[in-house]
């Protein structure tokens, strides 16, 4: 790990903080500017049967009474400091409420994206292995195909048919096994469309270039010309891919959490948009932020440890060439 | 110890397993009416030859000639979609008609490959190394200490200095002929019978090319292979092949012995071929040369002057000094060369003279006119009189223009003219460079190499600018098509009294067409002066090293087989 890979993982991981934190504030201002004003319609509500002296003092103890930019510095506070506030439905803290949800909704996204990867690979290694004739164009059309059906109707389909018709698990008991399972492919099918499409797309890619003829012309057969040659280059990108998806796969959640009944994340944005929950809501929003910001970083940080090729600025190796056989590459050092 | 001992049995047995001449035997390989189609299209026809045990051939021709896709047949490395029919014979058996399955015990073993561009042959993400270790495997030596030995050994034959430090790195951090070095060297470990290379030199400079070349003939004596050398070359072939096969559009012109055919070739095609060779030809031009020389006013200041001019880079925190302390004149209507070889600072010197960098210190004026030390916009002036064609006219023209708008382009930008004008002038231009009209909507994809480097040249002209710089305008093209270029670019000297700065690492052509010459190396000129004085009379070693380099087509004695090598590699292996 040279120095010059710390200096850039530090610079990186400056700028991923100050990107959360503009997502915070920009959440924050988006949320106060809305219209229809949320201390009106759930305090004020004559359902919650408030009376005057509670709301004084719930809005007290929110600091709504506050000019916006103190009230945008408390929260900003709290945020770093890990209190997010209190619900204003519930009254109970926001980190809580969020703690109870966020394990079912990682297990599902996490297993989303394993099916996602797994079948990513199945099919792209399909699209150089299965002969023509029996089916190649059809795992070549699997991407376009999975990514025009929306995730729901897939977790339809499977709740159809391996609930209901096969009944390998039962609808009222969403956390079973099988039940997370086929939530985890409803998930992934999609994603894995997007993996598959940047894969097949390198994998060809990789098989035109000339090191894979000479490969072949040093008698590897195909089965490791795609293991040991193709694979690697080809997947690169895919780790780029993957942490794009994270949004996908985070809103595709919420989405497959609706669908087959679980209780997680998906279910408490639900019931604090329709509560006009704006502590909650804040909170989830930027959460979101800091995942989606979080994973791109560590696959930034990922990517110059698995290329060689990628040269980080300032620790650029090069093996000093024999004077009289300049590199190649020496015209374009001298003239960036 | 007892691994250096297998080792040593091990290279032994290699050497002796090497195949032996055999005398009036079968040829190694025999192409009988080979035809390949890519789709309908056939692209080589009836293609026939005969390579014997430890001879070399050579297969000659210009692109799309189907030389390679000949030497990818006998491979078995054609693209997808491409057939071959007919009957490629190796050792007695039709490689064509093999399953899959038997052809590759052949891959590697008996049939070994070097590509053209060293630079994408090999897996960038994997370790030298462990691409290394796959050649090995062929020789089906079981210890990998011993197989890694092997490995470092023949990199070591092969010329590079630090085999250990070659096996651990990656391809992007070896240069170019380092590379074209692993690559021949993993090519010949497992000693096969049949070695095919693809233009192994046309991605190198011209030093580097000749120590390649050598290296190859060396292994080709030294081990008995018989080698299938793919060229366009001439004068290449000529030096290291017996035998040679000229191909034109996939049909055979004509073959026989190399010193036949190149003394005194039968066909128009390998006559053309010939003369297209600037080594082969110097003074080709010299009417035509002496014609612009005659034109120019020997009072007139110079066009270009650059006068102790210095550029300094920092390179991974080092400073690296990329110009230093260069001067030269260029009187109006001459051609003055630069020379050197990759990273002797001849590009930075052009774009120093383009204005594209500034000089840390010296001045450069053109047409009279400073180029140092001016704004962006006020360069646009120097611009008008100062044009550039670019080394690949693959890359340099804008895929989606016609022809039309590529060449209107400047005329728009510095708005000479009216519409119509500009209309007059861009077909002028074509004109000029020997384009017809109805070229005027094609896109660049639709043309040759030689008319796309045609195209960039009417582009630079039609601001009707007094001089240009040719950054190795032919570089890219084949031998043939850069005679047709040079040949323009000298008519158009002559015609319009234009002064060119001629950037090249080819001194062959140099000599054809430049009036004075000044050679770099590692951002110094170490000689300059004119064209025939310094190929005549070389002062600088570097120089004489360049021009030794140029390959002439004449075989040097010392070139010949070395017998006492095998035994001495023996020798120096048990001791």
């Amino acid at each position: 790990m040279s120095n010059a890979y710390l200096t850039y993982a530090g610079k990186r991981l400056g700028q991923a903080v100050v990107v959360i934190l503009l997502a915070y504030v920009f959440t924050f201002v988006v949320v106060s500017i809305l219209p229809g004003d949320p201390i009106t319609s759930v305090l004020r509500n004559p359902q919650n049967g408030f009376s005057e002296q509670e709301i004084a003092e719930i809005i007290a103890a929110q600091g709504l009474d506050k000019p916006i930019i103190v009230q945008l510095w408390n929260a900003l506070s709290g945020f770093l400091t890990g209190d997010l506030g209190m619900s204003m439905r519930s009254t109970r803290p926001v980190s809580t409420l969020i703690a109870e949800v966020l394990p079912s909704t990682l297990i599902l996204a996490s297993a989303g994206l394993t099916v996602a990867l797994i079948l990513a690979f199945a099919v792209a290694y399909g699209t150089r292995f299965v002969p023509r004739r029996y089916g190649q164009g059809l795992l070549r059309g699997f991407p376009s195909l999975f990514l025009s059906v929306p995730n729901f109707v897939i977790g339809l389909v499977l709740i159809h048919l391996f609930g209901f018709q096969l009944g390998l698990f039962r609808v009222i008991n969403p956390n079973s096994f099988w039940a997370t399972l086929f939530a985890a492919i409803a998930l992934g099918i999609p994603v894995s469309a997007q993996i598959a499409e940047v894969l097949i797309a390198n994998l060809d890619k990789e098989a035109e270039q000339e090191y894979a003829a000479v490969a072949r012309s040093r008698g590897i057969g195909q089965a490791r010309l795609f293991a040991k040659h193709l694979l690697k280059p080809a997947s690169l990108p895919v780790v780029t891919a993957v942490a794009l998806t994270i949004g996908e796969l985070l809103g595709g959640s919420l989405i497959t959490e609706t669908v087959f009944g679980r209780t997680g994340v998906g279910s408490l944005v639900q019931r604090s948009v329709s509560t006009q929950d704006l502590p909650v809501l804040q909170a989830v929003v930027s959460l979101g932020a800091v995942v989606f910001v979080l994973v791109n970083l560590i696959a930034d940080l990922l990517y110059p440890l698995l290329d060689p090729r990628v040269k980080i600025l300032g620790g650029a190796k090069r093996q000093p060439t024999t004077a009289d056989e300049p590199s190649i590459g020496a015209t374009k050092a001298v003239t960036p | 110890m007892a691994s250096q001992n297998r080792l040593t049995a091990t290279l032994i047995d290699a050497m002796t397993l090497a195949p032996l001449p055999q005398p009036a035997a079968a040829p190694l390989l025999e192409v009988n009416d080979l035809s390949v189609s890519y789709g309908k299209q056939e692209v080589v026809r009836g293609v026939g030859f005969e390579l014997g045990r430890g001879k070399s051939l050579a297969l000659i021709g210009e692109s799309g000639s189907g030389k390679s896709t000949i030497a990818r047949a006998i491979l078995r490395l054609l693209p997808a979609g491409a057939t071959a029919r007919g009957d490629v014979g190796f050792d007695g058996q039709n490689l064509l008609a093999l399953p899959e399955r038997r052809f590759r015990l052949l891959r590697g073993r008996a049939i070994g490959f070097v590509p053209q561009d060293p630079g994408n042959a090999l897996n960038p993400v994997r370790t030298i190394g462990v691409q290394a270790m796959e050649a090995a495997a062929l020789t089906d030596e079981p210890n990998a200490a011993i197989r890694k030995a092997l490995i470092l050994e023949t990199f070591a034959q092969v010329g590079l200095d630090n085999p250990q430090r070659v096996y651990d790195s990656y391809p992007h951090q070896l240069s170019g002929g380092m590379l074209q070095r692993v690559l021949i060297g993993l090519a010949v470990l497992p000693r096969p019978a049949l070695l095919v290379a693809d233009e192994p030199t046309s991605a190198l400079d011209v030093t580097i090319q000749k120590r390649i070349l050598d290296l190859l003939s060396r292994l080709q004596h030294d081990l008995d292979i018989s080698l299938l050398l793919i060229t366009h070359d001439l004068a290449i072939a000529a030096e290291r092949t017996d035998s040679l096969v000229v191909l034109k559009n996939g049909v055979v012109q004509e073959a026989g012995r190399t010193s036949s055919v190149f003394s005194s070739p039968a066909s128009a095609y390998a006559r053309k071929l010939h003369a297209d060779v600037p080594a082969l030809n110097p003074d080709r031009y010299a009417r035509l040369r002496q014609t612009g020389l005659r034109l120019r006013d020997a009072d007139e200041a110079p066009k270009i002057e650059v006068s102790a001019v210095t550029k300094k880079f920092a390179v991974d925190g080092k400073i690296l000094t990329a110009v230093d302390d260069v001067s030269f004149s260029v009187p109006a209507g001459t051609t003055h060369a630069l020379v050197g070889e990759s990273g002797s600072g001849k590009t930075t010197t052009i774009r120093l003279l383009l204005g594209l960098e500034e000089p840390d210190s010296g001045t450069i004026s053109v047409a009279g006119e400073q180029v140092s030390g001016r704004s962006a916009t006020s360069l646009r002036a120097v611009w008008r009189h100062l044009q550039l064609v670019y080394q690949n006219p693959f890359t340099s023209l804008d895929p989606t223009w016609s022809v039309e708008h590529l060449v209107r382009e400047p005329l728009d930008r510095f708005k000479i003219g009216t519409p119509e004008e500009r209309t007059k002038h861009v077909r002028e231009a074509l004109a000029n460079v020997g384009l017809a009209d109805h070229l005027l909507t094609r896109k660049p994809g639709a043309l040759s190499g030689g008319q796309r480097q045609r195209v960039a040249i009417a582009r630079s002209l039609v601001l009707k600018p007094d001089v240009i710089v040719l950054d190795e305008p032919t570089s890219a093209l084949d031998v043939s098509v850069q005679a047709d270029i040079v040949e323009v670019l000298l008519s158009l000297q002559a015609k319009l009294g234009l002064t060119y700065i001629f950037v090249s690492h080819d001194l062959a052509l140099v000599r054809q067409l430049a009036h004075t010459v000044s050679v770099m190396q590692r951002g110094r000129i170490v000689e300059h002066g004119n064209v025939t004085d310094i190929f005549g009379n070389p002062q600088h070693a570097y120089t004489a090293s360049l021009l030794e380099s140029i390959p002439s087509g004449i075989t040097e004695p010392a070139r010949k087989p070395q017998p006492v090598s095998r035994q001495h590699l023996r020798q120096e292996q048990l001791a």
